[in-house]
């Protein structure tokens, strides 16, 4: 812990934690937005003809 | 298996099953190379401790040449074999690539501030891959000019394989010109010049990034086909409305 230069690494591991949660975060909270929206319009009734067709 | 699981809800299928399994042996990776980079590999006789930064620098400049490469494939998937999937990949791989070569700029600029004695220079390689990043921010801007999912795939499409250009300019940017960033010393005819000391720990980060990058692009593949079932639903039901 003598190198004059810690504060460099220490800044360059929480960039990456930083950008890499923040990326993380961004996929998963949509994808429990997408989730909720289909939900939203499954409970509507809207469906796809294709699912339709399905039964 | 290409044509397999060209069909989304296939896919989906596999994304759930693919995505946390991934990820987990990814980010497991990445954390034992991150503790055999601070643990065991010695610090450089020039660089000293701050070579630690080259631990993450490193692959975050692979990822974001390789996810730009990944982002060109599926454009020609769009463009020529019209595969259901490729403009849903190469949407979702931009953001991620944008975020590995932010990532690689910056932590390039906290490794040059004490060993260059500047954050930042403009030789070519630096600004290659900060014209990377450009294009990264333009084609993801590109996608969200459109309302119409296809059109905007095609647009983007375009502008992808225009932009590779720039990735051979960022691999042999140090070997083309005179730049104060040091030459390839990984992925090199002869040979790597690292010892492997340092070179098991880089590689072990390395692939396990890639891991993580890997099922962060399923998911993010699973968020747009969820996306596009949303916009079909709710032109259904605007459709439907008395």
């Amino acid at each position: 812990m003598d190198d004059p230069h810690w504060g460099f690494i220490v800044a360059a591991y929480l960039a990456t934690i930083i950008i890499l949660s923040g990326l993380i975060y961004w996929i998963v909270t949509d994808y429990r937005l997408l989730k909720r929206a289909l939900a939203a319009l499954d409970a509507a009734g809207t469906k796809r003809r294709s699912d339709g067709e399905k039964g | 298996m290409n044509l397999a699981f060209a069909n989304p809800g296939r896919f989906l299928a596999l994304a759930r099953i693919a995505v946390p399994w991934v990820g987990t042996v990814g980010a497991a990776l990445a954390a034992l190379g991150f503790y055999m980079a601070f643990a065991f590999a010695p610090a450089d006789y020039q660089q000293g401790e701050t070579v630690r930064i080259m631990y993450i620098h490193v692959p975050a400049a692979w990822l974001s040449t390789v996810c730009y490469g990944m982002m060109a494939v599926s454009s020609l998937g769009t463009l020529i074999w019209r595969h259901p999937l490729a403009d849903v990949s190469a949407k979702a791989i931009a953001p991620i690539g944008a975020a590995f070569t932010f990532l690689c700029l910056i932590t390039g600029s906290l490794w040059g501030r004490p060993m260059w004695g500047t954050w930042w220079v403009w030789d070519a390689r630096l600004t290659s891959v900060l014209v990377l990043f450009l294009i990264y921010c333009g084609i993801i801007a590109l996608w969200n000019a459109y309302e119409d999912p296809a059109r905007a795939g095609r647009a983007a499409a375009v502008m992808t394989l225009v932009g590779a250009i720039n990735l051979p300019i960022v691999k042999f940017s140090v070997d083309w010109w005179n730049t104060l960033h040091q030459p390839a010393s990984v992925f090199r005819m002869g040979g790597s010049t690292i010892d492997g000391s340092m070179l098991w720990p880089l590689l072990t980060v390395a692939v396990g990034l890639t891991l993580v990058m890997l099922a962060l692009h399923m998911a993010a593949m699973r968020n747009e086909i969820l996306r596009r079932r949303v916009r079909t639903l709710g032109l259904i039901a605007a459709s439907t409305e008395p």
